[in-house]
């Protein structure tokens, strides 16, 4: 069975007295550890698409599955349910938490899936070795160069074992050569079998995948 | 997300903008120690006054006092003899709900002297019942006797205050045995009563004892433990309690004897005046206080021969009046500091959206990571209640400092802090602390995560 299933999904805006049709009929199928780039120039809606991905939305219309669970009418509790069990993030400008050490920030995620104080110890800091950071973990987001906290956002994403993680942008911070160690880091977990899904404007990025999912005016093409 | 973690979380928060969560605290803080201040106070007055209440006789001593004849019997009324010892005495053989009873004969301005001392004061004339009525208590020698009475003995039973002025130079004076002079006619004081004075005044000048002599001529004058206090050293601030320790207590009969048997008005000596001042009696039982009332009015009725010149006063109306005053002050002083609560919960409100338009992205994050709403409500809730439960804290230690220096500045009765009154204060600043989270909360609750994300 595909991890994700999309059949026919619209989303619809309405700004002021506008009607703006971000994702027209779109049909997706994503396989169990798939490594795509979803590309498309600004305005095209890949954000929409990411975030109705990422089940941080709703569709208006159409058929949305993920990992076998009807999201497309899921209520905004069961949303963050499964943002929290089976999907991580991962940002453009890494959105971790300034006040918070590394550690405490990896171990966010597990805080709202009820884990236990000890078991989120131990696992946030295997999640913090495998992006290679154990030696900053009594840090602060701010302490860090940016290649470091993305890093730290991948360890927040892989932390409670998600089906599938979402990158968006995830190199558009960043000078090109440690974009290009993140994006190594990416194709690593790919070639551990993690599902991801990176949302990029550059085909340079896009090109790197195995898969290209191209979008423009919302309609895959 | 449970409640051990929001707690930490709120703590973190606060302690992250230490001076601005003060600023909003203050009003917290200020609310409590008034309303915890304010409580204490009432509550340290109506102590004071039922203390007062309970030492001029409570609320069963009642006195029997003459009233304007009704209309209908003016014309005889002179066939009542007025409040005479008969009145007593009726009383005494036949009202069994009565415990004490007792005639009162007044003298005023009596010259008392004893060696090169002389002052004027007043002199009771009484039965032995006039102590335990008036809560007069004999700390040394002994109470008059109804032999006295009978014999028309010439002792006295003095006040406290009486012998320090009489033996000035002698602080702690046994006075029973020695005799004085009241207007020039020798008595023996058979008996000492207690210094009376406020449990609040005895406890100050139980802790001057101890502490180490600072205001020497004080302390000299009241050593460790001793009943009497300096002339005025001692009777700071308990004045309500002077005329209770300046009594002189002598037996009825010599005060008619001696000074009644005559009496000049106009330079016409009208003959003996054996009218009674006071005629008080103790209700023995207060639940049957009507009745105890009931069979008074009876007895002098008759002795009184059916003239309603006579009637009774009792403290009740007295005694309610000043729980109604002290009710009354307990609820306006709790409604104004209440309000000043309020606007420390509306400080909270404030902060607490501004805090969260602050941390948008914050709560963003928490959303996509996998927080739901009810997860932010909490941790806006729980926050906004730890700002509330450290001022309440803060606001208990204040109220502390205030009173202090409020005891300080004024010599009243000392606030006196019950437990209710913190428990009231306190909760009372953790519900505003908690109910002030919940607008911003819910606001928070709401932000949709995409927009919050996508802020700033």
């Amino acid at each position: 069975m595909a991890l994700i299933e999309l059949t026919n999904v619209t989303k619809r805006y309405r700004v002021g007295s506008q009607d703006i049709v971000a994702l027209d009929g779109i049909d997706l199928v994503i396989e169990q550890g798939e490594y795509a780039a979803i590309i498309g120039p600004s305005g095209s809606g890949k954000s929409t698409l990411m975030h109705l991905l990422g089940c941080l939305d709703t569709p208006t219309s159409g058929m949305m599955r993920i990992d076998g669970i009807d999201v497309s009418r899921a209520s905004a509790n069961k949303l963050s349910e499964m943002r929290n069990q089976k999907i991580g993030f991962v940002f453009q400008s890494f959105n971790l938490l300034a006040k918070f050490t590394v550690l405490q920030n990896v171990e966010l995620p597990m805080i709202y899936a009820g884990v236990t104080a000890q078991e989120r110890r131990t696992r946030a800091l295997a999640a913090v070795e495998r992006v290679g950071l154990s030696n900053r973990v009594k840090n602060t987001p701010l302490q860090l160069s940016g290649g470091q906290m993305q890093r730290v956002a991948i360890a927040r994403a892989l932390v409670n074992d998600p089906r599938i993680v979402f990158a968006d942008e995830p190199t558009g911070n960043l000078d090109s050569k440690t974009g290009a160690t993140i994006l190594e880091l990416f194709r690593e977990l790919s070639e551990q079998g993690r599902t991801i899904v990176l949302v990029t404007h550059d085909n340079k990025i896009a090109a790197q995948t195995p898969r290209r999912i191209e979008i423009q005016d919302g309609k895959i093409v | 997300m449970n409640l051990w973690l929001g707690l930490l979380l709120g703590l973190k928060e606060i302690s992250s903008h230490k001076f601005r969560s003060f600023l909003t605290m203050l009003g917290i803080i200020l609310g409590v120690a008034s309303l915890l201040s304010m409580f204490s106070l009432t509550a340290g007055m109506a102590k004071g006054m039922r203390e007062y209440m309970q030492q001029v006789g409570g609320i069963e001593k009642v006195g029997i006092i003459t009233q304007d004849v009704p209309i209908e019997q003016e014309g005889y009324a002179e066939i009542s003899p007025g409040r005479t010892v008969a009145d007593a005495e009726a009383i005494l053989k036949s009202a069994d709900l009565v415990s004490y009873v007792t005639p009162v004969s007044e003298l005023q301005s009596c010259a008392i002297t004893r060696a090169n001392q002389l002052f004027r004061s007043f002199v009771v004339g009484a039965w032995p019942d006039f102590v335990p009525i008036n809560k007069h208590e004999v700390a040394r020698g002994r109470n008059l006797s109804l032999m006295d009475v009978e014999n028309a003995q010439h002792v006295c039973v003095i006040g406290d205050g009486i012998s320090q002025r009489l033996w000035p130079e002698l602080p702690h004076f046994n006075p029973i045995g020695q005799s004085i002079m009241l207007n020039g006619c020798p008595f023996t004081v058979v008996g000492e009563f207690t210094h009376y004075e406020r449990e609040e005044d005895k406890r100050r000048r139980e802790q001057a004892a101890k502490a180490p002599p600072v205001e020497r001529d004080r302390t000299k004058r009241k050593p460790p433990g001793g009943a009497p206090g300096g002339g005025r050293g001692g009777g700071s601030g308990g004045g309500m309690f002077d005329r209770k320790n300046a009594m002189i207590l002598i037996p009825i009969s010599t005060m008619f004897y001696e000074f009644k048997s005559a009496s000049v008005v106009g330079l016409v000596d009208q003959g003996p005046n054996y009218k009674l001042d006071q005629l008080s009696f103790q209700v023995a039982d207060t639940a049957a206080f009507q009745q105890t009332m009931n069979q008074v009015q009876a007895i002098v009725g008759a002795t009184h021969r059916g003239i309603e010149d006579f009637t009774f006063d009792t403290k009740q109306e007295w005694f309610d009046t000043i729980e109604e005053s002290v009710q009354s002050t307990r609820l306006s002083g709790g409604m104004i500091a209440g309000i000043s609560l309020l606007v420390g919960g509306i400080g909270i409100t404030n902060i607490m959206l501004a805090s969260i338009s602050e941390r948008i992205r914050e709560i963003g994050v928490r959303r996509a990571v996998g927080a739901k709403g009810r997860d932010i409500f909490m941790q806006i809730v729980v926050e906004s209640a730890v700002i509330g439960f450290i001022g309440g804290v803060l606001g208990l230690a204040a109220s502390f400092g205030i009173m202090k220096i409020l005891v300080m500045i004024s010599d009243k009765n000392a606030p006196v802090v019950e437990l209710p009154a913190v428990l009231i204060s306190f909760s009372f600043a953790l519900i505003i602390g908690v109910v002030s989270g919940f607008y911003p909360a819910i606001k928070a609750s709401r932000l949709d995560p995409i927009e919050a994300l996508r802020y700033g």
